[in-house]
C-alpha cells in the first residue's frame, strides 16, 4: 500500500514534470511563432521558402537555427539581409525561433524527382564524402548540424559553393570549408539535387 | 565437375560476401588524417578529424553548447550546484556574455572580455549596481586574448595583436585600432591566443600547432614574449602544444603556463600540464614526448623524454586547463597567497568527462613540492553533461575572483568571507 502510493506519487510527479517541460516547450513554440511573423516575408509561410536562394527553415534543427542567428548577430557569419534583422533579436527570441521552426513539418517536394540519375550520383557522392557522419543517415541533421533533406536545391548549391570558396564562415564553417573544398561542380550539383528530393 | 562448380560458386559467393562486408567496413573506418602539409594547415578539418581516431575512442567529438548560453534561470540553478571550500560563495556576476574567454580590467573598472568563435569583444560596466554588457568590437578573427595596459585595450586575434587607445573613454567607438604585432601564422586550429603581461609590459603569447599531433611548422608550437611598443619578439619556450593560459609568478618573475596534451591516445593519457619556464628556449617535449614521460608512438623520432623539461604538475588527462592566475589578493585565507588557480574547461576526447572545475596548485617558486586541491567543482553532470565550462580567471580589486564560462556564456564571482 505504502510503496504503491509512493510509486503513484512518483509517477504523477514524473508526469507533471514532463508535462511542465512540454508546457515550456509549447510556450517557446508559441512565442517563436509570433516572432516569426517577421521571417515569413522572405522565408515563406510555414517555414517553406518560395524564393530562390533563401532557405526553408521548416523542420530545421533547433540548435542549428539558434547558432545561425547568433552568428548573424555577431557578424561571424556575414549576410547583408540577415545581419540587421538578427541584431534585433534577443537571446530569448533566438531560443523561441529555434524551437518554433524545429516544430514545423519539413519541406517535401510534391513533384516526382525529374532526374533520378542525378539523384543517384548525389547519393553516391554523399556516401563518398561521408556527409551522414555529421548530418545523420536521413540527412535530417542533429543538434547543431543542419537538416539538408528537403532543402531548396539552388540554396544547397549556393551553400556548398559559399563554403568551398570560404565566403561562408562561422561555427562549424571550418568543418564545412574543408569538406566543400575538394568538391567538384558536378558533385555539388548532384548532391544538391539528391538532398533536395529527400 | 559438379564438385568443382559448386566450389567455384562457393568461392565467388565467399568473395562477394567479404567484399560486401569490406564495403561496410570502409564506411565504418576509423578517421585518420595526414597533417604534415600546408594544405592540411590552411584547410583544416574540424576538431575530431584532428587526430588518428582509435577503436577505443571512436566517435568522440567536441560537444556543442547552447547557442544563446544559459538563461538567467539556468544560471541561478547552476550556481547552487557548485561546491566550494567553507567560507567561499559563488554568484553570477554577469549573464549574457556569450562564449566568454579571457578577461582584463580597465583602469576605470570596465571589464573587457574576449570571445571564442563569435568575433566579439565585450565591455562590462557597472550601471546603478547592475552589470551592463556591451559588445564593443565585432567581426574579429577569434579574439580570445585580452589585456589592458597604459589606458589601452589589447586584443589578440589569431594572427594579430591590436591596440585600442584610451579604450574606456572611447568605449562606444573603439574604431579599427592599431596592429602592434602580426608576425604570426593564420592557422585557425589551435590558433586562439592568450595575453599574459609581465612587469615590463611585454606579453607572453602562446602559438599552437594546427593539428593534434605531427611535426609542427616552425612558426608555432611555442611561446613568445612580445613587446607591443616595438613589435620585438623573443622565442621563450619550444615544444608546447595548445596553451591558452599563463601568468607571471609574483615571487620570481618567471612565466608559468597551462598546456593541453594530445588527444586520441586514450581516455587516461597523456596528462595535461602545468609548466614553468626557468630558462630561455626551454623545450617542453611536444611532439616527441608527453607529460614528461610518454614518448609519442609515432613522433618520438628517436628522442628520449629526458631531453625535455617535464611539467611542474600533471593535472590529469583531458581536463583542459586554460586560464590561470597566481592569487595575490588579501580576501582569501592566507594560505591562498601565491597559489595558482586554474580554470579547467573539461574534456571532449574522453568517455567520462573530467575537469570542468577550478583547481588550486600550491608550489614552491622553483617548481618543487606541487600539490593540488580542488577549489570549485560541479560544472559537469553525469558522464558528458556540461552545465558550463570555466575558461579564465581574473582577480578583482577586492580580492575576489571572476571566472569566465564560454558554454554558459556568463561570468561568475567567487568570494570569501569568514
Amino acid at each position: 500500500m505504502r510503496s504503491g502510493f509512493f510509486l503513484q506519487a512518483c509517477c504523477s510527479l514524473a508526469l507533471s514534470l514532463s508535462s511542465l517541460a512540454n508546457a515550456h516547450a509549447a510556450d517557446a513554440i508559441a512565442a517563436g511563432k509570433e516572432k516569426a511573423d517577421m521571417c515569413v516575408g522572405c522565408h515563406g509561410e510555414n517555414g517553406i521558402s518560395q524564393t530562390e536562394n533563401i532557405p526553408s527553415l521548416a523542420g530545421q534543427q533547433d540548435q542549428f537555427t539558434q547558432w545561425q542567428l547568433v552568428f548573424f548577430r555577431s557578424g561571424a557569419r556575414k549576410n547583408e539581409q540577415m545581419q540587421p534583422i538578427a541584431e534585433q533579436v534577443s537571446n530569448e527570441d533566438i531560443r523561441n525561433l529555434g524551437a518554433y521552426f524545429a516544430s514545423l513539418t519539413p519541406p517535401k517536394d510534391p513533384k516526382p524527382d525529374d532526374n533520378p540519375d542525378l539523384s543517384k550520383k548525389g547519393a553516391q557522392a554523399a556516401v563518398g564524402r561521408r556527409c551522414a557522419s555529421c548530418h545523420t543517415d536521413s540527412y535530417a541533421g542533429t543538434k547543431a548540424v543542419a537538416r539538408l533533406a528537403g532543402q531548396r536545391e539552388e540554396y544547397l548549391v549556393k551553400a556548398l559553393h559559399d563554403y568551398k570558396s570560404g565566403v561562408r564562415s562561422g561555427g562549424a564553417g571550418a568543418a564545412m570549408t574543408d569538406v566543400a573544398y575538394p568538391l567538384s561542380d558536378e558533385e555539388i550539383t548532384a548532391l544538391a539535387h539528391y538532398l533536395a528530393h529527400l | 565437375m559438379k564438385s568443382m562448380l559448386s566450389r567455384s560458386v562457393l568461392a565467388v559467393a565467399a568473395i562477394a560476401l567479404v567484399a560486401g562486408i569490406g564495403q561496410v567496413k570502409a564506411q565504418d573506418k576509423l578517421h585518420s588524417y595526414q597533417s604534415g602539409n600546408k594544405e592540411f594547415w590552411t584547410h583544416p578539418p574540424d576538431d575530431w578529424f584532428l587526430g588518428d581516431e582509435t577503436e577505443a575512442q571512436k566517435g568522440l567529438a567536441p560537444p556543442s553548447g547552447p547557442p544563446t548560453g544559459a538563461s538567467e534561470a539556468e544560471l541561478a540553478a547552476l550556481i547552487k550546484k557548485i561546491q566550494l571550500p567553507p567560507g567561499f560563495k559563488i554568484e553570477v556576476w554577469a549573464p549574457g556574455v556569450l562564449a566568454a574567454r579571457q578577461m582584463a580590467w580597465g583602469d576605470k573598472g570596465t571589464l573587457f572580455v574576449g570571445s571564442f568563435g563569435l568575433g566579439n569583444v565585450y565591455a562590462i560596466t557597472d550601471k546603478d549596481g547592475k552589470r551592463e554588457v556591451k559588445t564593443v568590437l565585432k567581426g574579429l578573427n577569434m579574439p580570445t586574448g585580452i589585456a589592458f595596459q597604459d589606458g589601452a585595450l589589447y586584443v589578440a586575434a589569431v594572427n594579430k595583436v591590436i591596440r585600442y587607445d584610451n579604450a574606456e573613454a572611447n568605449i562606444d567607438h573603439l574604431g579599427e585600432g592599431t596592429v602592434v604585432y602580426d608576425d604570426m601564422p593564420s592557422y585557425a586550429a589551435h590558433g586562439w591566443k592568450y595575453l599574459a603581461p609581465d612587469k615590463d609590459g611585454w606579453f607572453y603569447i602562446p602559438l599552437g600547432p594546427p593539428f593534434n599531433i605531427g611535426i609542427p611548422p616552425t612558426s608555432v608550437s611555442q611561446i613568445r614574449r612580445v613587446d607591443p611598443k616595438t613589435g620585438n619578439a623573443q622565442l621563450v619556450a619550444l615544444g608546447v602544444r595548445n596553451s591558452v593560459g599563463g601568468d607571471v609568478d609574483p615571487r620570481t618573475g618567471r612565466y608559468w603556463f597551462t598546456e593541453n596534451a594530445r588527444d586520441w591516445l586514450s581516455d587516461d593519457t597523456p596528462s595535461d600540464k602545468l609548466n614553468m619556464i626557468s630558462r630561455l628556449g626551454e623545450h617542453f617535449g611536444y611532439p616527441y614526448c608527453h607529460e614528461g614521460d610518454i614518448p609519442d608512438p609515432k613522433f618520438a623520432m628517436g628522442h628520449k623524454c629526458s631531453e625535455f623539461t617535464p611539467p611542474v604538475y600533471k593535472l590529469g588527462a583531458h581536463v583542459a586547463p586554460l586560464g590561470m592566475k597566481f592569487y595575490t589578493g588579501d580576501q582569501f585565507p592566507a594560505e591562498y597567497k601565491n597559489s595558482i588557480l586554474i580554470a579547467e574547461h573539461g574534456s571532449w576526447n574522453r568517455h567520462k568527462y573530467q575537469g570542468g572545475r577550478i583547481v588550486r596548485i600550491t608550489v614552491d617558486p622553483d617548481g618543487k613540492n606541487a600539490k593540488q586541491d580542488v577549489f570549485a567543482t560541479g560544472w559537469i553532470e553525469g558522464d558528458q553533461g556540461y552545465l558550463g565550462r570555466p575558461d579564465d580567471i581574473v582577480l578583482a580589486k577586492d580580492g575576489s575572483i571572476l571566472v569566465a564560462d564560454d558554454w554558459a556564456g556568463a561570468i561568475y564571482r567567487i568570494s570569501y568571507s569568514k
